[in-house]
């Protein structure tokens, strides 16, 4: 790389600056905390094309949600309960640890009854009723794979496109490449539903990896610190608090140093997040209708439901990458009742999101997504029986959905064989997924790049493809 | 020109002799600046001035080699053959391709098929393919190159450093050390001149924190530098050297390299055990062990003849990576990744150079070929290690009465291991195991064997037994003897796990550490197809890339041999790489910006002389002290320069890159914590043991595999340095992850510093800091002199900075002291519960105003 060219490339200042360490310890920032103009530039400046999403919600499902008894029906399972999974199916694939040795692995029907939708016909099951009445306005993507078997890699996999940790996240490369629209709250929030068990969510997941801490994603809290040490020590009040920024800013011009403006810009972000967050998390405003729509879980902070409700307040105030955590789908065993659990939780509030989003005219560009790392087998893991069954994880096919922001509504993308264990038609590699969502915010995937250890990274690696038939 | 000259060595594929070759700038700094717009004026003349030369000869690494990774080896090159070229190597670049022609042919462009390709009419035949063509300059550039014979020279970082001249300089009495010379060349050539000194206190503060990661205690700055010429800075300096916190300051540098932490890693993220490691890293700073010992014991200790515990201690550096507990996981895909890491590592620490592209195929851009890759896997792949949960093989520590007890045990545990695999290697529990092998379909057989052993057994019991390599069987062997019902067996694995009950009740600390595999269960190393450990290729054996000198024959072809040639005199990345992760960690960006790659694609040096001065400096006359050389830096009169800046400076060059200043940059996540701790007089001075936990907000550890709870340290561990606080890598310790510092699941060479507003929040409103302002509160009016509230708004900006406030900055803090004052004085409420539970309305003030201190600019900075 020809130095001189090096110079050229480089998009904007902030790239520049962000690139090269902040020599001048945050001064190189002030076009983040630049008074004037609080929000980020993203380092693409303009979109790569013209861009059909802003923003995006993504309802990680985590642990692996069960296609067979949610979107992908397969009577010949369901027909053969109880025989032997063939051979000639499985074709001696890798499977984990936990029922690589069981002697059997017997097909399992789905416990739950499926019905077409809509006018697009698409197949849900009837644990999602409400996601079932909005069956035209969704994606389904029947075609998923994946290449991690195992939790971490995969859901590693899954949001920074590679299965070893230290890439940056989806949502970071979002802020790095297309910045902030609010001047009160982070381009990223992360939110997790209170009080499930399930795999670990670590912050790696909403990690920056490479890219400057700024870009990490900001986890928001049900609580009284929403956000972490928003609150005034006790003893401080809000009018306390100015007085002393006000002091603070007067000591710091003091200085004379020309740096010292960013540091005042970050002072007072910090103030006005103190009000913002509270504000944006207050649901005080939001009328009975809204709650009945996403249930009555929304009134209660931290609820799955809730947070669908947090998010679109986010998207609302310009926040352009909310991600919601669910956990509990790995369902080895005990799988009926455990999934029927998880889909109560769930299925409302996730509709509801898509409904409001409509109503308030947002969906349009603002790319909902719902789904997890893999799929689950086809056959059952322990003992099966008429009532309880359970199974492993299957990366080689699954199911998830996509709305508005774009997206080709009322479409069902994919297929699977009767088995439901193989792909038969148009498969989608995370990777793809990937390429596709970052279309449809205007960015060219291969193009979006950050210089790291000599190489230019980019959240498909050196793969993806963008369906182009999932494009509205 | 003066000091501009420097020698070439050229490629030894050449074999040619050494010519001297000169530098000069492709474009005046003046034309740049009209061109470009402002704000990157500066920075544009200084990448040019980097590497942007010019000369009637064509050089190959100015000229050509740009023009080939820019617009060739994306195709023709590490990871695309296409056409059968690769242009990363000379000897392969001459050869025929697919055509039956050769790209290119010394001495005669118009023989060369390159220059047909890329000057070709026909879009279809040109070349790059599907792309912008190359302009004229280009095309011609390549052509001279090929008639002057096509020399190859190796990329600069390849080449052994030569001792540089010492350039000519503008004023020979400014230089207080060669290094100096070389800086202030340069600043001479820009028209520029160095700044003044820093005044008494800021160089205090700064090589205080520089050194040991602390301020200096703010009463002997004042009292010092209240007449600045008797001060002696280079006692000062050596005083801070000889300090325990030194090792505490610059092993946060190395342990952030060695991904250093309190857990595994993964999805369980279990807690583990290897805190001595840690420990190790300060005593070998401290003690100033030379950096050549410091690798070799780190690398191979375990190889060195009769290693000390504390040498095997070392080895826990490459026991730091990751261990995958997840349920249903594969052991040995685990352990390659282990091993891969170890390799990548390896090479981004000592060498400077991202090794991990060549997991999958060759080098992009660099000369390593895929193989090379896997003939370094080779030093690494024969550990016993192996992912499993207990961590084997550990180190075990006793407390001093326990010692010979345990030792003894183990002893016979040691034993007993080996009668039991040479039990299990009788011929007929070798034919009983036969059986076995045939029988493990049946769940229930198979089902004895342990869960994340099972793939293992399986693939191995798949390869038929003539065709299984000796470590194949050593595996089954081990596996075999621990379930087989054979009563001679059965019965040494009883008292062996009674010695095991005896040896866990004595409670020893287990450290992981590295140990070698016996020779008899060597594994045998393979090419990875596409990097995948399923796809197994040709069989290799240890060894170092090509492009780079040679391991001595004498060397061992092990770790230790390895270790050994990464700090042999020949190395040319090892020492470049090390003095400039000092250089960076002083003046907060490294000679060579990016520190973890001197490739072709890393920045090159800003000052290729003084890093090879420095290079050469540290092996050959400080013999490796890490002491010495960052001694040498910190009395340059470079680092003693004022950090002051003028507008013009600053655009000028606005990050420093020549120096003519001194450094200014926000601390470190340790440095943040431990200076509020210290200037508050929290700070515990206790050094080693287990990893603590401060306060952290309640919560953030939910994990549901273990029952491990955060349990707040209670005594003064709540005030210990914040490179002992408990690292677990899926859960940060808020405060230091939001001052960017890693999680430590990889190597990391340099922590990016941003500039965010949960940065504020933290030191606003972080509970440890809220205690720092209280505490520091306390002291301003213990030790103010006057009970004034002036004096005590003094005090406390100087135990901050080590110096006086100014008039002004005093009125201002004043001005919010009565404010507050006004306001405790009619809450009293408030007052309790800011001050940290006094009745004191003025010691609520007064803690606003220490909050407010401790947020200053002034005070988050290195200045």
């Amino acid at each position: 790389m020809h130095a001189c060219h090096n110079y050229t490339s480089l998009t904007s200042r902030r790239d520049f600056l962000a690139r090269l360490g902040l020599g001048l310890g945050g001064a190189a920032l002030s076009t983040l905390l630049n008074p004037l103009d609080p929000r980020i530039d993203g380092t693409l400046g303009i979109p790569h094309h013209v861009a059909r999403a802003r923003r995006v919600i993504y309802l990680f499902q985590s642990g692996g949600p069960s296609q067979f008894e949610l979107f992908d029906y397969k009577p010949v399972v369901n027909a053969m309960h109880g025989e032997e999974l063939p051979d000639s199916v499985r074709r001696g694939q890798r499977l984990t640890g936990m029922t690589g040795f069981q002697n059997s692995l017997p097909l399992a029907r789905s416990h739950f009854a499926f019905q077409q939708h809509g006018d697009s016909g698409a197949w849900v099951s009837e644990l999602m009723p409400h996601t079932a009445r909005i069956a035209d306005e969704l994606c389904f993507i029947k075609s998923m794979h994946t290449e991690a078997i195992n939790h971490d890699p995969a859901i590693t996999f899954f949001q920074t496109g590679s299965q070893i940790a230290g890439r940056p996240s989806f949502g970071s490369w979002l802020s790095y490449g297309l910045g902030a629209d609010s001047e009160n709250l982070p381009a990223f929030c992360v939110l997790i539903t209170k009080n499930k068990g399930g795999q670990p969510l670590y912050s790696r997941l909403w990690g920056n990896g490479f890219l400057p801490s700024l870009h990490q994603g900001v986890q928001f809290r049900s609580g009284k610190d929403p956000v972490l040490f928003l609150n005034n020590p006790e003893g401080i009040s809000r009018t306390s608090r100015r007085k002393m920024l006000d002091r603070l800013r007067e000591l710091h011009h003091l200085q004379q140093d020309h740096a010292v403006e960013a540091r005042i810009a970050q002072y007072e972000m910090a103030y006005r997040m103190q009000t913002s967050v509270p504000e944006v998390m207050e649901f005080s405003d939001e009328p009975d209708h809204i709650f009945d729509l996403y249930g009555n879980d929304a009134r209660n902070p931290g609820t799955f439901a809730a947070n669908c409700l947090l998010s679109r307040r986010l998207v609302e105030r310009g926040v352009r990458f909310v991600q919601l955590y669910h956990q509990g789908w790995d369902h080895h065993g005990g799988l009926p009742a455990g999934i029927r659990q998880q889909c109560q939780e769930t299925d409302q509030a996730s509709a509801a999101l898509v409904l409001d989003l409509k109503q308030r005219g947002l969906l349009d560009d603002t790319l909902v997504i719902w789904g997890g790392e893999f799929g689950r087998t086809n056959y059952c893991q322990g003992r099966l029986t008429d009532a309880d069954y359970g199974r492993d994880h299957h990366p080689r096919c699954f199911s998830l959905w996509m709305a508005g922001g774009g997206v080709r509504a009322g479409m069902s993308y994919g297929e699977t064989d009767e088995f439901g264990y193989n792909i038969v038609r148009d498969p989608v590699h995370v990777h793809d997924f990937q390429a596709t969502l970052l279309h449809l915010l205007g960015i060219d995937h291969e193009r979006l790049t950050f210089k790291h250890q000599g190489r230019r990274y980019r959240l498909t690696d050196v793969h993806g493809h963008v369906v182009p038939d999932v494009l509205a | 020109m003066a000091g501009l000259r420097y020698k070439l060595q050229l490629h030894r594929h050449l074999g040619r002799t050494c010519v001297v070759k000169r530098r000069f700038r492709c474009d005046s700094p003046s034309m740049l600046l009209i061109r470009l717009t402002r704000g990157m004026a500066m920075a544009a003349v200084l990448l040019a001035g980097l590497s942007c030369t010019g000369s009637n000869e064509v050089d190959f690494n100015r000229d050509i080699r740009p023009i080939l990774n820019e617009r060739c080896v994306a195709c023709h090159g590490g990871i695309r053959r296409q056409g059968d070229l690769n242009l990363l190597f000379r000897a392969e670049a001459l050869l025929p391709g697919k055509s039956g022609k050769a790209a290119i042919v010394p001495f005669d462009a118009g023989a060369s098929e390159l220059m047909q390709r890329v000057s070709h009419v026909s879009t279809d035949e040109r070349m790059p393919q599907e792309n912008d063509p190359l302009t004229d300059k280009e095309v011609r550039l390549l052509g001279q190159w090929i008639d002057d014979g096509a020399p190859w020279d190796p990329h600069w970082a390849y080449v052994a450093p030569q001792n540089p001249e010492i350039p000519a300089v503008s004023d020979p009495s400014w230089p207080r050390k060669p290094l100096d010379t070389f800086i202030l060349a340069r600043i001479d050539e820009e028209g520029l001149t160095p700044s003044m000194q820093a005044d008494c206190p800021t160089m205090l503060r700064r090589v205080s924190l520089d050194l040991v990661g602390l301020p200096p205690a703010a009463e002997h700055v004042l009292a010092a530098c209240t007449n600045p010429d008797t001060v002696d800075y280079e006692a000062f300096v050596d005083n801070l050297l000889a300090s325990p916190q030194f090792g505490e300051r610059w092993a946060s540098m190395w342990l952030d390299l060695a991904r250093y932490a309190d857990s595994k890693g993964y999805e369980k993220d279990i807690p583990r055990t290897i805190w001595r490691y840690r420990d190790w890293v300060i005593r070998a700073f401290n003690a100033d062990m030379p950096f050549d010992q410091f690798t070799i014991e780190q690398l191979a200790g375990d190889l060195l003849p009769t290693p000390t515990e504390e040498q095997l201690v070392a080895t826990a550096f490459h026991r730091n990576t990751m261990t995958n507990t997840e349920g249903g996981t594969d052991d040995e895909e685990f352990r390659v990744a282990a091993v891969i890491d170890r390799v990548n590592t390896t090479w981004e620490v000592w060498q400077g150079t991202s090794f991990g592209c060549v997991q999958c195929h060759g080098h992009p851009y660099d000369p390593f070929r895929h193989e090379d890759y896997y003939q370094f896997f080779a030093f690494f792949n024969n550990t016993e290690d192996w992912d499993q949960d207990n961590e084997m093989p550990t180190m075990p520590h006793f407390e001093d009465a326990d010692r010979e007890a345990g030792e003894a045990l183990l002893a016979e545990i040691r034993e007993l291991e080996d009668e039991l695999r040479a039990a299990a290697a009788e011929p007929d529990v070798t034919a009983a195991r036969r059986v076995w092998e045939d029988q493990l379909d049946d769940p229930k057989v198979v089902g004895q064997v342990p869960g994340r052993s099972q793939n293992e057994v399986r693939r191995i019991v798949a390869i038929p037994v003539e065709e299984r390599d000796i470590g194949q069987e050593a595996f089954l062997n081990a596996i075999y003897a621990e379930i087989t019902p054979d009563p001679r067996i059965s019965d040494l694995r009883k008292v062996r796990g009674e010695k095991q009950q005896a040896l866990a009740a004595l409670e020893p600390v287990l450290t992981p550490i590295m140990r070698e595999l016996p020779a008899r269960r060597q594994r045998s190393t393979y090419v990875f197809e596409r990097g995948s450990f399923l796809l197994k290729g040709d069989a290799v054996t240890a060894g170092v890339p090509a492009a780079l000198p040679e391991m001595p024959p004498e060397t061992p072809r092990n770790r230790l041999g390895l270790a050994q040639w990464l700090v042999s005199m020949d190395n040319p990345l090892t020492a470049r790489v090390m003095v400039n992760r000092f250089w960076e960690q002083l003046f907060g960006a490294g000679i060579v910006e990016s520190l973890e790659d001197f490739g072709t694609q890393g920045e090159p040096p800003s000052h290729p002389e003084l890093l090879d001065h420095l290079a050469i400096t540290f092996m050959h006359e400080y013999n490796w002290s890490m002491k010495a050389i960052i001694k040498d830096i910190v009395t340059s009169a470079t680092y003693r320069q004022s950090s002051a800046i003028s507008r013009d400076l600053l655009e000028r060059d606005p990050r420093n890159r020549l120096l003519a200043r001194g450094p200014r940059f926000r601390l470190s996540a340790e440095q943040i914590r431990d200076q509020a701790l210290a200037v508050s007089g929290l700070l515990s001075d206790r050094m080693y043991g287990p990893s603590v936990k401060p306060p952290q907000p309640d919560g953030l550890w939910q994990n549901p595999y273990d029952n491990t709870r955060w349990e707040t340290s209670t005594d003064d561990d709540r005030y210990r340095r914040g490179l002992y606080t408990y690292w677990r890598r899926t859960v940060p310790y808020p405060s230091m992850a939001t001052f960017d510092s890693p999680s430590r699941e990889f190597c990391v060479s340099r922590r990016v510093r941003t500039n965010t507003p949960l940065q504020a929040l933290v030191s606003l409103n972080d509970p440890v800091f809220v205690e720092a302002a209280q505490a520091l509160a306390r002291r301003m009016v213990d030790e103010a002199t006057d009970p004034d509230p002036d004096a005590q708004l003094t005090t406390g900006y100087e135990l901050a900075l080590a110096h006086s406030p100014t008039v002004n900055e005093l009125a201002s803090l004043r001005a919010l002291y009565d404010k507050a004052l006004d306001h405790y004085g009619a809450s009293p409420d408030d007052a309790y519960a800011i001050s940290g539970g006094y009745h004191s309305a003025e010691l609520a003030a007064t803690t606003v105003a220490a909050n407010a201190i401790l947020n200053l600019d002034a005070f988050v900075m290195k200045q």
